[in-house]
């Protein structure tokens, strides 16, 4: 291509480079950035670690009893499908990707949730803010049985049956 | 290293502030976060304005720029390229697979991204300098640049590591 000829494309282009660090980017309506859980929101099911691509979102146990919903930034690949699986709406898809960062931990969120105990055996059950919320629904005799994990809500009941039918448990 | 050295190198890595030679090695990445880096050297985003350049050989680099999760095949020849880099040594890992694996986080033929390379190239007493991580899938051109001038210490990284307690 002759000079000639390159300097009258360019003359019509004219500058096309965007100015970026000094200038806000262009970012597009459809474009899906970090995800954002709402803590407020969250009721720690771990529905979005379930469907997690790449498991940037899990949910671990820790030694003093607490659940934590982790999101690890530097795996997560945008996706979106936790914000669209979550049940409470708690997952947002932002716009931000200046993400950069100079630890792998900068790029960790987490969400701690308490955990409710079994009243009579003392094994986990499940995150505090979730049963508070779901035995909302359940009233009356059902109620007294919501903070006991499955295999003794079955031997009390049992027990409660025996009783009343006579046989001496 | 004696102490004067390592002067040396804190000086030079103060004054590695524009201009920096950029070696590029595909460590089994899908291609997505190449075509980024071929994108952000197009007169769009066009890096060379900041002095930013491909190098083909990493002797001649000052940063190393690796995309993909390590596979196993490539293992030995990214322990190379860093190897001969001259210090001080700088690595940016681009796109979620470089930083923790990504989609491939767990797969018998990758190693999983750079944490476990770190671990492998401490093992094998290789420095690096520093270090700066960017998420995407892929990366955005401008994420690019954003990671480099947080590589540098232009600007001030945004993200923080938090936890917060759950409470409805």
């Amino acid at each position: 291509m002759s000079i000639m000829k390159l300097l009258s494309i360019a003359a019509r282009a004219k500058v096309v480079t965007r100015r970026y660090p000094f200038e806000p980017p262009v970012v597009t309506e459809g474009f899906r950035g970090k995800i954002e859980v709402d803590p407020k929101l969250c009721w720690g099911c771990g529905v979005c670690t379930r469907i997690c691509p790449p498991n940037a979102l899990t949910l671990k146990k820790r030694e003093d009893g607490t659940l934590v919903l982790s999101y690890f930034m530097g795996r997560c690949i945008f996706c979106g499908m936790c914000a669209e699986v979550c049940p409470r709406g708690a997952i947002t898809v932002t716009k931000e990707f200046e993400l950069a960062s100079l630890t792998a931990e900068d790029l960790v969120r987490n969400v701690k949730h308490d955990v409710v105990r079994c009243r009579i055996c003392g094994r986990v059950i499940g995150p505090a803010v979730e049963m508070r919320e779901a035995t909302k629904s359940v009233g009356g005799a059902e109620a007294k049985y919501y903070d006991l994990c499955p295999e003794c809500r079955k031997l009390v009941v049992a027990r409660g049956i025996m009783t009343k039918v006579g046989v001496r448990p | 290293m004696s102490g004067d050295s390592s002067k040396l190198l804190a000086k030079a890595l103060t004054r590695l502030k524009r201009s920096i030679w950029v070696f590029h090695l595909n460590t089994g990445s899908c291609n997505g976060c190449d075509i980024e880096v071929l994108d952000a050297l197009t007169p769009y985003f066009d890096v060379e304005r900041f002095g930013i350049k491909l190098v083909g050989s990493p002797r001649h680099a000052d940063v190393f720029l690796m995309t993909g999760p390590v596979t196993r095949e490539t293992l030995p020849k990214v322990l190379r390229a860093i190897e001969s880099m001259p210090r001080p040594r700088l690595i940016l890992a681009l796109g979620s697979c470089a930083c923790g694996g990504g989609i491939w986080w767990d797969t018998y033929s990758t190693i999983g991204g750079y944490g476990k390379l770190k671990e492998i190239l401490e093992k094998r007493g290789v420095v690096v300098d520093r270090v700066a991580y960017v998420p995407g899938c892929p990366v955005r051109p401008e994420a690019i640049i954003y990671g480099v001038l947080v590589l540098l210490g232009a600007v001030k990284q945004k993200v923080k590591h938090e936890e917060v307690k759950a409470g409805g």
